[in-house]
């Protein structure tokens, strides 16, 4: 190694270490006792997990949040390639004004939609299901729009060879457009599945049923627990929070593997 | 065995003009058709509405007797060479070859071996477990035929698939499409803008310039008959010489046409010959091998003409350009087209 990257490298494992020291300061906190964290000694114990999964709930909720971020994510990813296939590569009556709104979507604020989704599932009867959760989330516009920018870089002539060689439009679509453009696909997934994950308001407006929370509505219930009062209990809320993150982080670092592998398979072409 | 059949087909892309205007031809079961002109004149436009990728304004196509304007170009039963191979990146080589008898739903046992029976004939072998990307242009150009071949199509399409090889390479490859297409005996449609690919490879090559069919025949009819100075200037490995009959010493008294004389009929003499002949000077010369391409200056115009190597060791700057006159083609000097003279 010259002295350079040497440089380089510790360079960038202190600012790694910068961006991960809240992370790895909350990990460090749920081992803790809320005595000790309060009193400064620290004493190592699991009973916030404990606590955090026995008495409130947060392995449901944790379930619940991978089925709707999950469901979400799948869903949303097989629409918006749809979608992104039909406006790169085919012209219909409309088309450009179906485009144009979708792209608009995008200049919506996601607040704005929240009281006419939320009138809108009420009465189709759908406040407090999965199904509440997870529907409104499935149309993406910035996905659609995303992805049809990425297959419009596909040659066409890929397209036309698998035609030829008697695909219909769906078979080129799965067996031609979206290996080819896993790497943006995947990208796109792990955004809408942080995205997803990390969605506060609708979770809270779309159910009341305990049983349907989500991983971040049971975190700021946990705020409200407290030992005594006007404290909260820190340690509880980073058990909590590890439990949060935990699964993410797990994920991000499969589907990176899956990243890079598509990279360069695009770059070898 | 099918047959293709054009008739009357008009074209134009959204927005643009006319790309082609009415063109009709008859290609026969099992021919190699070479569809031959400049570049933009129309032939990818032509093969890709045999192909179905596109949708002609007007006319018919028909393969094999049946009408098949409105048939997607899945169900037509078509393989096609792409000029850029069009092959797919994330499969290897054997997946590309295969894919099409994949989607067909043959087993893949039967296909894997169908793919390496393709491969052997195309000496592809080795890289059957290779990407795409990791081959050389030449054998990326195989995987595009043996793409096409695997599937046994009644109707090969090839769009320019040799113009991105260099020259040796080219070449081989055509005497190896024309040796695959005895042995497949399939109607093979080829698109090419290289007239020499065209006389070389086509049992009959269609001539086409801005949309319109100029002329349809055998190469050795295209080359002695051709329907106008176009079509003569454009086929031949040296550029005709095109002169009005007036100022040419071998038709005393002709007038109203031009000649075109092919520089391989034409005699270059190093001294003034007994007959008629064009005194002209040599402003430079090309080697070809056997043959120098002398590109000369004189009264009636600038001519080029060949002659054998030893006859013009002594560097001569002056010469005599004799003709042999039942050689001439003649046409109009109005309307351009071949006129036929006893
Ligand atoms: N997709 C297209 N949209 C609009 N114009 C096109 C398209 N493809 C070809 N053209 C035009 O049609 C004419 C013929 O093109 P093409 O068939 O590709 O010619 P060639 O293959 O003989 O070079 C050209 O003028 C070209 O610009
Ligand atoms: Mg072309």
């Amino acid at each position: 190694m010259k002295p350079d990257s040497r440089l380089l490298a510790g360079l960038a494992l202190i600012v790694g270490l910068l961006f991960l020291s809240p992370v790895l300061y909350s990990v460090f906190m749920s081992f803790q006792t809320v005595d000790g964290y309060y009193t400064g000694n620290f004493e190592f114990t699991l009973e916030n997990y404990e606590l955090a999964i026995g008495q409130y709930n947060f392995a449901r909720y944790l379930l619940n949040s991978i089925v709707v971020s999950g469901s979400v994510t799948v869903i949303a990813l097989t629409v918006s390639t749809m979608a992104a296939f039909a406006f790169a590569r085919f012209r219909f009556p409309g088309g450009n004004l179906l485009f144009a709104a979708v792209v608009a979507t995008l200049m919506i604020p996601s607040h704005i939609s929240l009281i006419p989704n939320y009138l809108t599932l009420a009465r189709v009867g759908l406040l407090d299901t999965y199904a509440g959760l997870i529907l409104p989330a499935i149309s993406n516009g910035f996905a659609a729009f995303f992805l049809r920018q990425y297959i419009r870089g596909i040659p066409v002539a890929l397209d036309e060879a698998a035609y030829m060689d008697g695909a219909t439009p769906l078979k080129v679509l799965w067996r031609v457009i979206v290996p080819i453009a896993r790497p943006a696909i995947f990208s796109m997934g792990l955004f809408i599945f942080i995205t997803e994950w990390n969605n506060y308001i609708w979770p809270l407006v779309a159910v009341g049923d305990e049983d349907l929370y989500t991983l971040q509505i049971g975190l700021a219930r946990l705020y409200r627990v407290n030992p005594s009062e006007d404290v909260v209990n820190w340690p509880l809320v980073m058990a909590a929070s590890t439990i949060t993150i935990l699964p993410v982080l797990l994920g991000f670092i499969f589907v990176e593997r899956h990243l890079v592998r598509g990279i360069t398979m695009g770059a070898v072409k | 065995m099918s047959g293709i059949e054009l008739t009357d087909i008009r074209k134009s892309y959204p927005g643009g003009p006319e790309v082609l205007h009415g063109v009709s031809l008859d290609m026969r079961a099992g021919e190699f058709i070479v569809i031959v002109g400049p570049s933009g004149c129309g032939k990818s436009t032509l093969l890709r509405l045999i192909a179905g990728l596109e949708k002609c304004d007007q006319g018919d196509i028909r393969i094999g007797g049946k009408r098949v304007n409105d048939v997607a170009p899945q169900d037509r039963d078509i393989a096609m060479i792409f000029q850029n191979y069009a092959l797919y990146p994330h499969m290897n080589v054997r997946q590309n070859i295969a894919f099409g008898l994949e989607l067909r739903g043959v087993a893949k046992a039967e296909r894997n071996a169908r793919a390496e029976e393709v491969a052997r004939t195309l000496k592809l072998e080795p890289y059957l477990d290779r990407k795409p990307g990791a081959l050389s242009g030449g054998q990326r150009q195989r995987v595009a035929m043996g793409r096409a071949m695997a599937r046994n199509s009644s109707i090969f399409l090839m769009d320019e698939p040799l113009s991105n090889l260099d020259n040796a390479l080219r070449v081989a490859m055509r005497s190896e499409i024309k040796e695959l297409h005895r042995q497949l005996g399939a109607t093979v449609v080829y698109v090419t803008h290289d007239q020499s690919e065209a006389l070389s490879l086509a049992d009959r090559i269609a001539v086409l310039k801005d949309g319109d069919l100029l002329q349809f025949d055998t190469p050795g009819a295209i080359y002695d008959r051709p329907a106008n100075r176009f079509v003569a200037g454009f086929l031949g490995m040296l550029p005709t010489n095109f002169l009005p009959i007036e100022a040419l010493p071998f038709w005393p008294g002709k007038t109203g046409l031009t000649v075109g004389m092919r520089p391989e009929h034409m005699k270059v003499h190093t001294s003034s010959p007994q007959a008629a002949a064009i005194p002209a000077r040599v402003v430079f010369s090309e080697m070809t091998g056997a043959n120098l391409v002398l590109h000369c200056e004189s009264d009636v115009g600038r001519l080029i003409v060949t002659a054998p190597r030893q006859d013009m060791a002594g560097g001569e700057e002056t010469v005599w350009i004799g003709y042999d006159t039942d050689q001439a083609i003649y046409f109009d000097a109005q309307s351009e087209s071949r006129v036929d003279m006893a």
